[in-house]
């Protein structure tokens, strides 16, 4: 039951609770004698008044909190019936024949009622409750999934700048020339890779407190684009891109900062994992309200069921070996939030050669913006 | 060369410090380098270097204070060193006097053109000022300052009043960055609207004009937040 413990409600709202049962109860009640009062007065039969308590007492306990409004009304509908519409008149008379059966059974509606309603209430409660631990759960894994993608990623690179550092100190005599330059190419490639990663989670913190919290302007497409373009070229100039944008120019709200680093990670993937030499398709389109970036490989693709978890974070566990290749993994699940946080939305797709990797973004605030 | 180039680095990375005078002094620069703020401006006052590589991020002084206060005395060119995500930064050492800006982490071929261009730039303004009026020439483009024309491959581009200014501006400067404000204020007049929007719409018809592939600039550039770039002139 500790899970309860978020939903008591505080003093002050338990108090306003009561009030407002006490008032539910009492008008429920008015409302009943009033409507037996009237059909008394037509039809001048008792029998039916106790059902018109029993349906008031049915809405009491299902409406209010707890037994005790239910246990209230019965008692008072029984008097009421007793006091107003059974011979004699306005008078008690508990001696009645059969009127120990007509409290009875009131009292036991009225408790069977409480009773459902209370554990209606309470499953509804607790329903929501493992919806939310369900949630905070599965938030729980992807930052654990994520921090694990990280961990990996990062030492794999490290590793081996730390190996040539080392054997460049402790063997360089015996090295010649050129294996000197081979190992620290490989330093200034795999601290570039470290930097770039470390980019990327940086721009993370650019988005705060999550969903759509980031510092949008009007940014024209093209020179996101192509500021990608160049900036991925400087590190990997071999790589071959074909970049293609509408003919009208096109304003959209973003952080440009972030939606490059979405576009480089998606370009930079596609040169690395598609496994093919020809040049990746970089275009942008315009559909309906909102634009699309594409970024369309034609490697060797990504299977199936890789696919659908591709943008989670997980480290792909289908892989042989798993340090074969510097994850995928933290890039995409950093491009799924970065696109998350501007309102849109992002997917892969297999074509029949490779891979198309695709992004939306909303062409419009919705709150109006920053920009004039 | 008979005298050379002295170059004042103020970084507080010892580092990178460390690799960049040694780049510097490999490509044949004097080099002094100093930690702080402090020691880097009264290296500056004493020796009146050629040229400021400076570092934003200081511990004892806001970078931005110092390029004001060196720029109460004197034009010497400043190249702020900075990181990525601070363009906010960018655009306010530029705007206060800072001549352009290297984004860590940089190449040292990178960071030659920078220092290249930001002296080349200096020697213009202080020998002669008819080489201003000099046309600028970069593989096809041609800017004509004097007769106001503008070619690409020997054709004429026919550019607007506007579209023309914005060009001939970064020609100017090219190699340089130049900010939004900045061309908004040459080309609008300083009560302009501070609006970019305006100078997209003119800069996606220029380069429509001039580019092959308006997403694949061979000409201009963007650097997103701060400015444009434009290819620096060849015949220097």
């Amino acid at each position: 039951m500790q899970r309860f413990f978020y939903f008591l409600p505080s003093k002050q709202d338990y108090k306003k609770k009561r009030g407002r049962d006490a008032l539910i109860t009492l008008l429920l009640l008015i409302l009943a004698t009033a409507l037996s009062f009237l059909y008394f007065d037509i039809s001048q039969n008792s029998a039916n008044v106790a059902l018109l308590y029993i349906l008031a007492l049915v809405l009491i306990a299902r409406i209010t909190d707890g037994y005790l409004w239910g246990i209230f009304a019965s008692l008072i509908g029984v008097v009421c019936v007793n006091f107003l519409f059974t011979y004699p008149y306005l008078a008690l008379n508990f001696t009645l024949a059969g009127y120990p059966v007509t409290f009875i059974g009131m009292l036991a509606i009225s408790l069977i009622t409480s009773a459902a309603t209370t554990h209606m209430k309470q499953q509804m409660q607790m329903l929501a409750e493992r919806e939310r631990l369900l949630v905070e759960a599965e938030k729980e894994k992807m930052r654990a999934n994520l921090l694990r993608a990280i961990s990996h990623d990062l030492r794999t690179p490290l590793t081996s700048i730390i190996g040539a550092g080392n054997s460049y100190l402790e063997t360089g005599d015996f090295l010649d020339e050129s294996q000197k330059k081979e190992l620290v190419k490989q330093i200034c490639e795999d601290s570039n890779w470290l930097l770039n990663m470390v980019e990327n989670l940086l721009s993370v913190t650019r988005i705060q407190g999550g969903e759509a919290n980031v510092n949008k302007s009007l940014e024209s497409v093209e020179e996101v684009v192509s500021e990608a373009v160049i900036r991925l070229k400087k590190r990997l100039p071999d790589a071959k891109i074909h970049v293609q944008v509408p003919d009208e120019l096109i304003l959209i709200p973003m952080d440009a900062i972030l939606i490059e680093q979405v576009l480089i990670n998606l370009l930079e993937n596609a040169i690395l994992h598609s496994k093919s030499s020809q040049p990746i398709s970089c275009h942008v389109e315009e559909e309906g309200e909102s634009i699309v970036f594409h970024v369309r490989d034609y490697g060797i693709g990504i299977p199936p069921e890789r696919i659908r978890t591709i943008f989670d974070g997980t480290p792909y566990t289908g892989n042989p070996s798993p340090d074969s290749s510097k994850g995928m993994g933290i890039g995409l699940s950093i491009c799924k939030t970065i696109v998350a946080a501007h309102k849109g939305t992002i997917c892969a797709h297999s074509c029949p050669q490779g891979t198309d990797f695709s992004f939306s973004l909303p062409q419009t605030t919705e709150s109006g913006g920053s920009h004039p | 060369m008979n005298t050379k180039i002295s170059i004042v680095l103020i970084e507080d990375e010892k580092n990178i410090r460390g690799f960049m005078a040694a780049t510097l002094t490999a490509q044949g620069y004097k080099v002094s380098t100093a930690p702080t703020a402090k020691v880097g401006i009264s290296l500056i006052t004493s020796g009146c270097p050629d040229l400021i590589l400076l570092d934003l991020g200081l511990p004892d002084m806001d970078g931005i204070e110092v390029i004001r206060e060196i720029r109460t005395w004197a034009s010497i060119p400043i190249i702020v060193i900075s990181a990525r995500t601070q363009e906010q930064e960018k655009v306010l050492a530029l705007d206060n006097g800072a001549d352009d800006y290297i984004t860590k982490p940089f190449g040292p071929s990178e960071l030659m053109a920078r220092i290249r261009t930001a002296l080349r730039h200096s020697n213009r303004l202080q020998t002669d000022s008819l080489l201003n009026q000099r046309s600028y020439r970069a593989e096809e483009l041609m800017v004509d300052f004097e007769k106001r024309l503008v070619t690409l491959a020997g054709s004429e581009i026919h550019l607007t009043q506007i579209e023309y200014k914005i060009v001939s501006l970064l020609a100017k400067n090219s190699g340089k960055v130049i900010t939004y404000d900045t061309i908004i204020s040459n080309v609008w007049g300083p009560y302009a609207d501070d609006n970019n929007r305006i100078l997209r719409v003119n800069m996606a018809n220029i380069r429509r004009k001039i580019e092959k592939n308006p997403a694949e600039p061979h000409y201009i550039f963007t650097e997103i937040g701060i400015g444009y770039r434009m290819l620096e002139d060849k015949e220097s």
